[in-house]
């Protein structure tokens, strides 16, 4: 469980004490919370929902959730940066879903394989050790399912919306992308 | 049921999705509306999954915290406030109730000063929690005591409506990172659980209505750290940290 580790490692910050205060009702530490963390929280909204507004909108509801929740968030399973971003995405994954107007119907040429603009963003350092791990798994992958996987995280885009943008059949997106997910669990776990 | 949800005849050489590549597949954002629904009613009631769902937000994390960081309008922290039922027009959170430290630094003052000290205290902290300040005046209290006898929580039992009020007098958290648990013990029974008890702030926990009998007199409400995970939970395992007996209510 190397992978677990690393990760308890990327973002062990004062978020896992802020958040143990909030869980006990602490108004003070949920405020320094938000304060340091609601930015990030916001980009993690705007990848799956680039609409600002909305993104906004689903921020609340996401330190809603975080102020509700916190009691059950527990520092042996995930790091706090891992558990508030993940609330964030899902969050933003269910408005999207809501709203299918939002979905990107952008069309994806899985032909043209080898540039994947998002690969190598500048992000936060701390994470490098991790990322590239995740990343290094991933560049094991095919280019066609690498590209779909990270379609379907960054873009919150179904298997429907993937049929649909790549003109693929929709049995053999599903197919491509578990087996991506099997090797990509494989690697990441060897 | 493991098996698709939507074999396609074209899906040749398609994995039927275990419950591992449903767990991928939630995490990864590609379930339609009605699977993820399906998915996420899966996680609150069936744990392994939910442990699988874990499981691959761990994997993906990476990618999770990679989004850039981009600052939300001074709008949305006040909307916050307001949904979580505080004063909205108020940005800056500094009462006294709220205020940890000042708690922390009470907390030696009660123990010093028993009962009494808690007491006053309670009678003048003002607005957010009026319920303290009016119910408790004139009703019977117990006292959850520490080891010592410096007092811990006090509780106002509201048998008739199965909600006790509990006032901690604060103390800081578990540097282990347990949590508090309360406990219904009734004279020669088995612990129950009343669930997850604050160290910090007064709040009015729920009496399950299959416990609501045995809150009564000569019961006694007990406190323990535990893990913060699977509250409540079937038994205390950790150690009591403040006891009481209900003397009446």
């Amino acid at each position: 469980m190397q992978a677990i580790a690393q990760e308890e490692g990327v973002v062990d910050g004062p978020e896992q004490a802020w958040l143990r205060r909030v869980a006990d009702g602490d108004r003070a530490a949920f405020e320094q919370l938000y304060q340091a963390t609601a930015a990030r929280l916001l980009g993690v909204c705007l990848r799956v929902l680039p609409d600002r507004a909305e993104a906004e909108d689903v921020l609340q509801d996401v330190y809603v959730a975080v102020w509700r929740k916190a009691p059950q968030f527990s520092p042996e399973k995930s790091s706090a940066m891992t558990w508030l971003a993940a609330i964030a995405r899902h969050r933003a994954i269910d408005r999207l879903r809501a709203t299918p107007a939002l979905a990107s119907r952008q069309t994806i040429e899985l032909a043209e394989l080898e540039s994947d603009p998002e690969a190598t963003p500048g992000a936060r350092a701390e994470a490098d050790s991790e990322r590239s791990q995740l990343d290094r798994c991933l560049g094991q992958l095919d280019a066609r399912r690498r590209t779909l996987i990270r379609t379907a995280f960054f873009e919150g885009a179904t298997y429907e919306d993937l049929a649909q943008r790549t003109g693929s059949p929709l049995g053999s997106i599903k197919s491509w992308i578990r087996r991506g997910l099997l090797q990509l669990r494989a690697c990441l776990e060897s | 049921m493991n098996t698709p949800r939507d074999p396609s005849p074209d899906d040749n050489g398609a994995l039927p999705p275990s419950d591992d590549v449903r767990a991928a597949e939630y995490v990864a954002g590609l379930l339609n509306t009605e699977e993820r629904h399906k998915a996420q009613v899966r996680i609150a009631r069936d744990r392994p999954f939910a442990q699988r769902v874990d499981d691959w937000e761990r994997r993906f994390a990476p990618w999770l915290v990679q989004a850039p960081p981009e600052q939300p309008s001074p709008h949305v922290w006040p909307r916050i406030r307001s949904r979580l039922g505080w004063d909205a027009a108020q940005p800056v959170p500094r009462t006294l109730w709220d205020n940890a430290r000042f708690w922390r630094g009470m907390a030696g003052l009660a123990a010093a000063a028993g009962l009494a000290a808690v007491a006053v205290l309670v009678a003048r902290t003002p607005a957010p929690v009026p319920p303290v300040a009016e119910e408790q005046a004139a009703k019977p209290v117990t006292v959850l005591a520490r080891e010592g006898g410096a007092t811990g929580w006090i509780a106002r039992i509201d048998a008739t409506q199965g909600k006790v009020l509990m006032v901690p007098v604060p103390t800081p958290a578990d540097p282990s990172g347990r949590v508090h648990e309360l406990w219904i013990i009734p004279a020669g029974g088995a612990p129950q659980s009343l669930g997850f008890l604050s160290n910090e702030k007064a709040h009015t926990i729920e009496v399950p209505p299959a416990l609501r009998a045995i809150v009564a007199s000569g019961a006694t409400l007990a406190v323990t750290l535990e893990e913060q995970a699977g509250i409540p939970h079937r038994a205390p395992n950790g150690p009591v940290v403040a006891s009481g007996n209900i003397q009446s209510i």
